[in-house]
């Protein structure tokens, strides 16, 4: 193949597929920000409360597991601080809630932008939350976790 | 109040494509030149084995690589020019999901207060993990 062809077959690869990557995550991101305005995740905090509970934590673990599934780790991780510095959560939870969100979050973004490139998203989303339940919970249940 | 939270979105997501662009271009042109040359085959025979294990070719050992290290966006750019099947993109797209950006957000996890060496640990793990299992039912 000649180098100007490389270029070509290159640049137009990665743009086409920047370009359908730009599809799915402008309204993703909107959709975010809607969210975070209307402080929509804190209401809705209760979605994670059969999850917590199966795994031996105290709804104050809802939140920062809710934002760091919709909205990523960094953001997760905030809150879990927050949570901390106010001593409503032990070093056991704060371990599980890390351990829950490192397996799985940014569940919307991050999913999405593999299945923008062909990844069958659904059995992958699927599987990861399944995962990080299945983990936490045993890790929760059989681990020792101390300071 | 409305619109500025809809520009806010909107202007985030400009935001994260132009990131994505400056990580998937240069990745994509590089993967794309090392695909001409012997380079990426001495990769990719070496590593082959391994990635046999999750039903992937050598090569794709480079955007795992990539993604565990640096993040998704490397991985999706060194990704794209191996022209994988449907089921290896969603195998290694289910292995990148599971383990990547290690380095930063492992720094997250550590900035919590937790010990983070089993954490680190286990997302590698159970990426191989997750990877076989869905090379098996695929």
């Amino acid at each position: 193949m000649e180098i100007g062809e490389i270029i070509n077959s290159a640049l137009v690869g990665s743009l086409k597929s920047i370009a359908q990557i730009a599809l799915i995550v402008i309204p993703l991101m909107i959709c975010i920000e809607i969210f975070k305005e209307f402080k929509l995740l804190e209401k809705v905090t209760v979605i994670a409360d059969p999850v917590t509970r199966c795994l031996g934590l105290s709804r104050e673990a809802n939140l920062p597991i809710m934002a760091g599934l919709v909205f990523g780790i960094s953001y997760g991780g905030g809150l879990i601080i927050n949570s901390a510095r106010e001593g409503k959560l032990t070093y056991r939870e704060i371990y599980i809630i890390n351990l829950f969100l490192v397996i799985c979050h940014s569940v919307f973004e991050d999913t999405l932008l593999f299945a923008a490139i062909g990844a069958k998203w659904v059995p992958i989303l699927f599987a990861r939350i399944v995962l990080a339940v299945i983990i936490c919970y045993l890790v929760a249940k059989f681990v020792l976790i101390q300071d | 109040m409305m619109i500025e939270t809809l520009k806010r979105g909107f202007n985030n997501g400009l935001a994260t494509t132009y990131q994505l662009a400056r990580v998937v271009i240069p990745v994509y042109f590089i993967i794309t030149f090392l695909s001409h040359t012997p380079l990426l085959h001495v990769v990719s025979d070496f590593m082959s084995p391994l990635m046999k294990l999750v039903g992937l070719p050598g090569e794709a050992s480079l955007p795992l690589v990539l993604g565990f290290f640096l993040n998704i966006y490397a991985a999706i750019g060194a990704v794209l020019p191996l022209n994988l099947s449907i089921k290896e993109i969603t195998i290694i797209a289910a292995m990148l999901l599971m383990a990547h950006s290690l380095p930063m957000e492992t720094a997250i996890s550590k900035m919590t207060g937790v010990k983070v060496s089993f954490l680190v640990l286990a997302r590698i793990i159970l990426a191989f993990i997750l990877g076989a299992f869905f090379n098996l039912v695929m």
